[in-house]
């Protein structure tokens, strides 16, 4: 056996056993391994990974990483106020900034911080022009959860409607523009006059039909029977004070539920529009970017 | 002299890849023993991010499926399984994973899976016999289901295989008796109180029979005394709404009922099965 031979094998123990010896695992290994959990989905044990981590000891890169992968676990747990803590948290230098800011700003919209997401989107990295007419997008529905429509006009003018990612949801957000703007304006006084003249009227003009004829038979039946009451034992009848005190109630309580109804519906519109937004908002960003 | 070299190099790699998954399965093993079910995940999990032999792969595997089971994650656990199943490992190996996640999707109350998955053994290990335990899973799974006649056939087979006395201790020789909810919605929908009667609940039927009956006196005495609207509005409508919920009521109890016999059933059946295979 030479010296050079020696000496290889000499480094060669050195390489396999001092590690193993002293158990210390780099930031690369546990990082890769945390990572390796999220893809198979075994959320508990990525986290349990990444909170090992000392985040004292760690480079500012490498605290990016932490952050993201952390914020991603938790975008994907639906933990989206903790998720956009830290995606939002990831700094320019890392490559998981572009990902992490178009996601951080989706959660944020999300739980409806609609100032806070404009201020992020406003910045939002474009490296080309498939990311550009994305970033328009998504400002494009900020901007209808905002209910500012000439400002989506304005934002729609980047739309190409010709992108495979985005072309189907540039449409869907043109049709939700037009179906918030084409939204009746219903007002609570003229439901409760309306239910004051025919009790149920109110809500059939709220939009909501059924609940209209359902609010309409009991105020008529403890009127007929209050009627029956006057008519058959007199004003001062127990009769008639009670189904009238009861026709009262039901009377008085079926204008105030159409005023109301009027309000429940518009919340009831504003949603739905507000879910298909949020939703169309969401599919190009997990086309585009969720690798 | 250079081939006693590489042969040397050799040795001490692979003696340091065993060492190092040895003490990895240790650590797992002592956080397992400890009650540390999530740090002893992650341990098992590093096992097989790092190592490529089957059998620790295998075993690592195992380790995890045995967390989440003490975790009560059964369905989780399930899930995990079919993932290791799909890996190349030797027929025997995934015989015994497969048997686990048998053993899990029962736990996790997937009762149609396990008699899927307990159907596809003889298909996949043609060469392996059928174990006491999974016969009596098999059982079991189909007793929750109420299929109680094919569970009646593999408890034979079960008792056959573990040689025991089914003439004493046959529990399908006595079926509970379930009662028919369409038929506890006729009688209360013709005699008023009838379809709760039927469902073990005298007291229920008595009340019932009480409401509806004020209800169709006050109508009856209004209409009588010519208040014809106060005969509709509060007699009649007070019957009506009596009725129809009396009916939906007594169908409500027979199904509470039918649920609580099986039940029952099920918990004395599991005890006998289990003796057999102790």
């Amino acid at each position: 056996m030479t010296n050079f031979h020696y000496w290889l094998l000499l480094v060669t123990i050195e390489f396999l056993t001092i590690p193993a010896l002293c158990q210390t695992t780099s930031f690369s290994q546990e990082w890769k391994f945390a990572h390796y959990l999220s893809d198979k989905e075994a959320t508990d044990e990525a986290t349990f990974v990444l909170q090992a981590f000392d985040k004292q000891s760690l480079t500012d890169s490498q605290r990016d990483s932490v952050a993201y992968l952390t914020g991603w676990l938790a975008y994907r747990e639906k933990l989206l106020s903790e998720a956009s803590d830290h995606l939002l948290a990831v700094s320019p230098s890392s490559p998981f900034y572009l990902k992490s800011r178009y996601f951080g700003a989706y959660c944020l919209a999300f739980q409806r911080q609609y100032d806070s997401t404009n201020a992020i989107m406003q910045h939002l990295p474009v490296p080309d022009s498939t990311l550009l007419e994305l970033r328009a997008f998504e400002q494009g529905g900020l901007a209808l959860l905002q209910r500012q429509y000439e400002r989506y006009d304005t934002l729609r003018q980047h739309f190409s409607y010709s992108s495979y990612a985005l072309s189907a949801e540039e449409k869907r957000m043109d049709a939700y523009r037009l179906g918030l703007q084409s939204r009746k304006h219903r007002s609570p006084v003229l439901a409760g006059l309306l239910s004051a003249a025919i009790p149920g009227l109110g809500k059939v003009y709220a939009g909501k039909s059924k609940q209209g004829i359902a609010a309409f038979l009991p105020v008529l039946t403890m009127g007929l029977l209050a009627w029956e009451g006057y008519r058959k034992d007199g004003p001062a009848s127990l009769r008639f004070l009670g189904f009238g005190s009861l026709f009262t109630v039901f009377y008085v309580g079926n204008i105030w539920g159409s005023t109301l109804a009027v309000k429940v519906r518009r919340d009831e519109f504003n949603r739905g529009y507000d879910n298909k937004i949020l939703f169309d908002m969401h599919i190009p960003l997990r086309n585009l970017l969720s690798r | 002299m250079t081939t006693k070299f590489y042969l040397i190099c050799t040795f001490l790699y692979g003696i340091c890849s065993v060492a190092k998954a040895q003490d990895i399965f240790t650590t797992a093993d002592s956080l397992f023993m400890s009650g540390k079910f999530l740090s002893a995940r992650v341990a098992y999990e590093r096992v097989l991010f790092t190592n490529d032999e089957p059998a620790a792969r295998f075993a690592a595997a195992l380790g995890k499926a045995r967390c989440l089971k003490q975790e009560s994650l059964y369905a989780s656990a399930v899930t995990f399984l079919n993932t290791q199943i799909q890996t190349d490992y030797a027929d025997s190996l995934l015989y015994q994973l497969r048997h686990e996640q048998i053993l899990c999707a029962y736990l996790a109350g997937q009762f149609e899976n396990t008699l899927s998955l307990i159907e596809r053994l003889p298909y996949l290990h043609p060469d392996v016999s059928e174990t006491p335990l999974l016969m009596a899973v098999q059982v079991l799974a189909l007793n929750e289901l109420q299929r109680w006649n094919e569970a009646a056939i593999a408890y034979r087979a079960l008792a056959i295989h573990v040689h025991a006395d089914t003439t004493h201790l046959n529990p399908y020789q006595q079926l509970p008796h379930l009662k028919s909810e369409k038929k506890a919605q006729l009688l209360s929908t013709f005699i008023p109180g009838a379809g709760q009667l039927y469902a073990g609940k005298p007291g229920e039927a008595a009340l019932s029979i009480v409401v509806q009956s004020a209800g169709l006196y006050f109508g009856i005495t209004s209409f009588l005394q010519s208040y014809y609207l106060s005969a509709w509005g509060i007699g009649a409508g007070l019957f009506g709404s009596f009725h129809m919920g009396g009916v939906r009521r007594a169908q409500i109890l027979v199904k509470q009922l039918n649920q609580k016999r099986a039940s029952t059933f099920n918990v004395q059946t599991r005890k006998q099965v289990l003796e057999l295979v102790k």
